[in-house]
């Protein structure tokens, strides 16, 4: 993500500035202004664009003229001239039909300027970008402003790159990336703009924390439009446009319906004979039972749902007229029941509360109204039925469906495998899978991410570790074989342009570690010198001098440089899966880890913490990938970054081995707290192994074993979803998840600071 | 013996309220009974300084109270010379008070001390029960009534503040948590004086404040921030402000956090 969004193009403004300097043909700025437009016509005539730019020109001049100044009607001019040329004389006298509207809209000499080289800033890097876009530029005007504009504008640029049919996508808003850009430009409240609190949110609701989703677009490119949950995932549409202004509250209010859902629901209903009119029926009342369950714990939801519901009591007796009515009446005790259908529904259901808790309900009172209004003539039609009110889900969650290779199921599948993939033990093997994704953020220098091909260099072996059997209960001696592989290079730029990307973070950082350096003096006592006198100390020379003996002169109290005395062996997971973007326009993980250790180096010098990093995967047992990118003795100069910045992800995850590795290599290390810190994006994994409980107990086997040692461990989980067993690994009190990993490399030092002060 | 005056201003005349939970009261008696040092483990504001109040005033002891820090050095705990008009005395120190009268003298946040202060608890804590005074070279035999108490929480995600080993192996540990729902709502409603439903509203509040444990907050609303809360809504705040005033502002600066807190006050109310 992270598209940056305000970048005005001063650059682009040139042209525009050019034009207004350069005296018109045959016609200075002294002369009367209708000569000026005319000379200005007459060379447009002149320049063999046809007949329709100059007509064009006519017909427009002098309304601009008259509402925004001569020098606008000019620039038009100017610009027309070069549309003209770079693009078609057609697209140049669109471009002047259009300029009147805008105007209009514009209202100012300065943004009517802006908007001319918004367009002429296109000529040289997109000229195929201006006709779709000034085929929408009223639309897209009103929708943005002017400035979101151009700064949609630039990001359609730097996201298509010089992909020409990428491009035209992204300006004829075919790309549904184009459309949720669109969004987030226009300031409305996204799921992006809201991710982090709504994740919060429903953390501290419902104290869990499944992997919360953008939906990703079904097929044909429609957005979705309602919330979707099932295996255990939750996904909300990328936007809910036409809502302007209440996003927020629909984003809450879904989220909440759905975490009522997981807390109240039960299994998944069976299809069996019901016809689509009974399906939704049962949906709607089981929405209703658990919303009310929800309530009787947490009366407040009623304010954040209700508002939503806002259908007459009476009306035309249409289905989505009768089902809006019965989801209404059905939680708003004060809502006026005017049809006996709805009546019957409301009935049934007050009737029922004694099996409130009991999805059963849902399903009974459902098949019996939704029977009720198939005997009526009431048209039902499947196809096109949205829920309603617009926060409900789409109800796929609550049945047990035949696949069905269509709509919605269909990326919901394929979504939540490509999150079950790595902790998975069965996927193929990691170096298959290839991937290629081009990172797109703004903040990070365009990198393709391959995955480490099969034959990176040869590991040398270096030696054997154990590994725990948690069903056989043994420690198989020499059971790993650990391989070191040099780095493959890098940048030898890197820390130059971390220091380019992250100036502010870094310098925030040194001035934090000078607070924490600060907070840890300590008072030194009998000093020979210092700012203050050292009580006991005087006291003893005071004592000493009247018993006749010789005092101490060292009698004054000082502060100690801080006595920080903490080695630190980094752990990188470079596994396969840290190939993967962190969201579907972001960085992927390896990125942002390599960004991030870089910050957390650079702190950690500051502090004078020795510190070793090691990026380790592995390729089975036979086979643990490392590469050390520092060692305790190495500086952090050009050739970590170099061999940081090569990091590239593949293979798998054999967490516990690489633990152990890590304790043997501080060990030696003279510092009262030694420390593993690993940052990790799942599970372990390996492809031998199929038990996923083995690598499990294995790791926490080889934690214990540093622990017994003196030596602590400490993982940061990054990604949500990527801590369900870190708790059994790490202990309850031994790992931290991150979840937004764009601010890893802030929060990361960050964390490091917190947890060792 | 009857007592002499060092501690008398140790002494607890009112009793420190205690809703018992479970049966934290006789097991703290027995174990005192055995004169075991006690650790009370849990985190911040559940509770623990309240329970050794009441359990002093309980079994009729003074209650010593130091709160540790970091620059507290072992003279601060055990004494030091003074220098008077008659020359240099000895002035004892809150532990060794304690030790010599028969108080229980109870250490808030042990860990917060440096290392080498926690150390010359050691011999204390064993069946030796001595303090040595190496300055004054004098090795101060406890009383018998005189007990150790430690408050300990574990929730610091800090690798170096942690207890050694050798420490913790002395101590008997009670484990405190923030007390269940309904008692937790009686000692809300009772110490800050409001209805039990508005108790109960905060303390659902609470809940849902403390699945952020770890997750955004280091902590989530203790018993004493629901008590203030609850003491400012006896004062005529709302549900909703008294909340903001004493829970959530307080808690975070993220103000994603504080939007999921904002949203949990009003899903409750
Ligand atoms: N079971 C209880 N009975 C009575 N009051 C209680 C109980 N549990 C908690 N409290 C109240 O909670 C508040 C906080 O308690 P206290 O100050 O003892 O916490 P603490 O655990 O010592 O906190 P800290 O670790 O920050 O020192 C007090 O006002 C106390 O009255
Ligand atoms: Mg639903």
């Amino acid at each position: 993500m992270i598209l940056k969004s305000a970048r005005p193009c001063q650059r682009l403004s040139m042209p525009v500035s050019e034009t207004r300097t350069r005296p018109a043909l045959g016609a200075g700025p002294d002369d009367p202004p209708q000569a000026r437009i005319a000379a200005a016509h007459a060379r447009l005539a002149g320049a063999g664009y046809g007949v329709s730019v100059p007509r064009a020109f006519r017909q427009v001049a002098p309304k601009i003229a008259a509402q925004l100044g001569q020098e606008a009607a000019l620039a038009l001019a100017d610009a027309a001239s070069r549309i003209a040329i770079r693009t078609r004389p057609r697209i140049a006298a669109q471009f002047l039909d259009l300029s009147v509207p805008m105007a209009r809209r514009l209202g100012a000499p300065e943004p009517f300027r802006r908007w001319i080289a918004l367009l002429q800033g296109l000529l040289k890097p997109a000229p195929d970008a201006i006709e779709p876009l000034l085929e929408r530029m009223e639309t897209l005007h009103q929708r943005l402003g002017l400035a979101p504009l151009e700064a949609w504008v630039q990001t359609g640029l730097r996201l298509a790159g010089t992909d020409l049919a990428l491009r035209r996508a992204y300006f004829t808003l075919e790309l549904p990336e184009a459309v949720r850009l669109l969004e987030r430009h226009a300031g409305e409240d996204t799921f992006h703009s809201l991710e982090g609190e709504l994740r919060a949110t429903h953390r501290a609701l419902w104290g869990q924390s499944p992997p919360i989703r953008e939906a990703l677009p079904q097929a044909k490119g429609r957005a979705a439009l309602r919330a979707s949950f099932g295996a255990g995932v939750i996904q909300l549409p990328a936007s809910y446009s036409g809502y302007r202004g209440r996003e927020r509250l629909i984003y809450k209010a879904a989220l909440a319906h759905i975490g009522a859902h997981m807390a109240h629901g039960g299994a998944r209903f069976q299809v069996g004979q019901l016809k689509p009119l009974q399906i939704a029926v049962v949906s709607l009342i089981e929405d209703a039972r658990v919303e009310t369950l929800a309530l009787r714990q947490m009366p407040g939801l009623a304010r954040l749902w209700l508002p939503f519901h806002d259908v007459a009591p009476e009306g035309m007796a249409t289905t989505p007229s009768l089902f809006g009515r019965l989801a209404r009446a059905l939680i708003d005790p004060d809502f006026p029941i005017r049809h006996g259908w709805v009546r019957k529904g409301v009935e049934m259901f007050r009737a029922g509360d004694g099996q409130i808790g009991n999805p059963a309900l849902s399903r009974h009172i459902g098949n019996i109204l939704g029977n009720d209004l198939g005997q009526t003539r009431v048209q039902f039609n499947a196809r096109d039925y949205v829920v309603q009110p617009v926060y409900r889900d789409d109800n796929l969650g609550l049945w047990d469906l035949p696949p069905d290779p269509h709509e919605a199921q269909q990326h919901h599948h394929i979504d939540i495998e490509t999150h079950d993939l790595r902790r998975s033990e069965e996927t193929d093997s990691p170096q298959d899978r290839k991937t290629e994704r081009a990172d797109q953020s703004t903040d990070l220098p365009p990198e393709k991410i391959v995955a480490a091909p099969a034959a990176s260099g040869v590991g040398r072996i270096v030696g054997h570790l154990p590994e725990y059997d948690h069903l056989a209960g043994i420690e198989r001696a020499d059971w790993v074989t650990v391989k070191e592989y040099d780095p493959a290079p890098g940048d030898p730029l890197f820390w130059r342009k971390l220091e380019d990307r992250h100036g502010p973070l870094l310098a925030r950082i040194r001035s934090l570690v000078r607070a924490a350096a600060m907070g840890r003096q300590k008072r030194l006592k009998r000093q020979a010198e210092g700012e203050r006198l050292d009580l006991d100390a005087a006291i003893e020379a005071a004592i000493d001098l009247r018993a006749r003996r010789t005092p101490d002169h060292r009698v004054y109290e000082g502060v100690s440089t801080p006595d920080r005395s903490i080695a630190v062996h980094l752990l990188i997971d470079t596994s396969h899966s840290t190939g993967d973007p962190v969201s579907p326009t972001g960085p992927s993980i390896i990125v942002l880890l390599r960004e991030a250790t870089g910050v957390l180096a650079h702190a950690m010098t500051q502090l004078g913490d020795p510190l070793a990093i090691t990026a380790f995967a592995s390729d089975g047992r036979d086979d643990l990938r490392l590469v050390r990118v520092k060692r305790f003795s190495d500086d952090l100069g050009p050739l970590t970054g170099m061999a940081l910045s090569g990091l590239r992800p593949g293979y798998s995850t054999r967490i516990g081995a690489a633990i152990r590795d890590a304790g043997a290599t501080l060990a030696p290390v003279p510092a009262h707290r030694r420390l593993v810190l690993i940052l990790t994006d799942g599970e372990p994994s390996d492809i031998d192994i199929r038990d996923p409980d083995y690598l499990v107990a294995d790791a926490r086997r080889a934690v214990q074993g540093l622990n017994s040692a003196g030596i602590d461990v400490f993982c940061i989980a990054l990604g949500q979803g990527a801590g369900q067993r870190h708790a059994e690994i790490f202990s309850k009190r031994g790992f931290v998840q991150i979840d937004r990993l764009e601010a890893l490399p802030e929060k990361l030092p960050a964390l490091y600071l917190r947890m060792t002060r | 013996m009857s007592d002499s005056s060092p501690l008398d201003a140790y002494r607890l005349d009112t009793e420190p309220k205690w809703h018992a939970t479970g049966d934290e009261i006789s097991l703290f008696s027995a174990a005192y009974a055995a004169r075991l040092p006690v650790m009370l483990k849990g985190p911040t504001g559940c509770g623990k300084t309240r329970f050794v109040e009441h359990m002093a005033w309980h079994l009729q002891r003074p209650l010593v109270t130091v709160s540790c820090h970091e620059d507290m050095t072992a003279s601060d705990l055990v004494g030091r010379y003074l220098l008077g008009p008659e020359g240099t005395h000895w002035q004892d120190g809150p532990l060794t008070l304690a030790v010599r009268h028969g108080a229980i003298c109870y250490l808030d946040e042990i860990v917060e001390a440096r290392q080498d202060t926690t150390v010359i608890i050691h011999a204390l804590t064993d069946d030796r029960r001595i303090l040595p005074l190496e300055k004054k070279g004098e090795l101060v035999r406890a009383h018998p009534d005189f007990q150790l108490v430690i408050s300990y929480n574990p929730g610091y995600q800090s690798v170096l503040k942690d207890l050694k080993e050798s420490t913790k192996q002395r101590f008997c540990a009670l484990d405190f948590d923030y007390p269940a729902a309904q008692f937790e709502a009686q000692i809300v409603a009772s110490e800050a004086a409001i209805p039990q439903t508005g108790a109960e509203t905060l303390v659902r509040i609470a809940h849902k404040s403390r699945n952020l444990r770890g997750q955004g907050l280091t902590e989530g609303a203790s018993t004493r921030m629901l008590i203030h809360a609850g003491r400012l809504m006896a004062g005529g705040l709302s549900v909703t402000e008294a909340c903001k005033l004493a829970m959530i502002t307080p808690m975070t600066d993220d103000p994603e956090i504080r939007a999921a807190l904002s949203a949990a006050v009003d899903a409750c109310v």
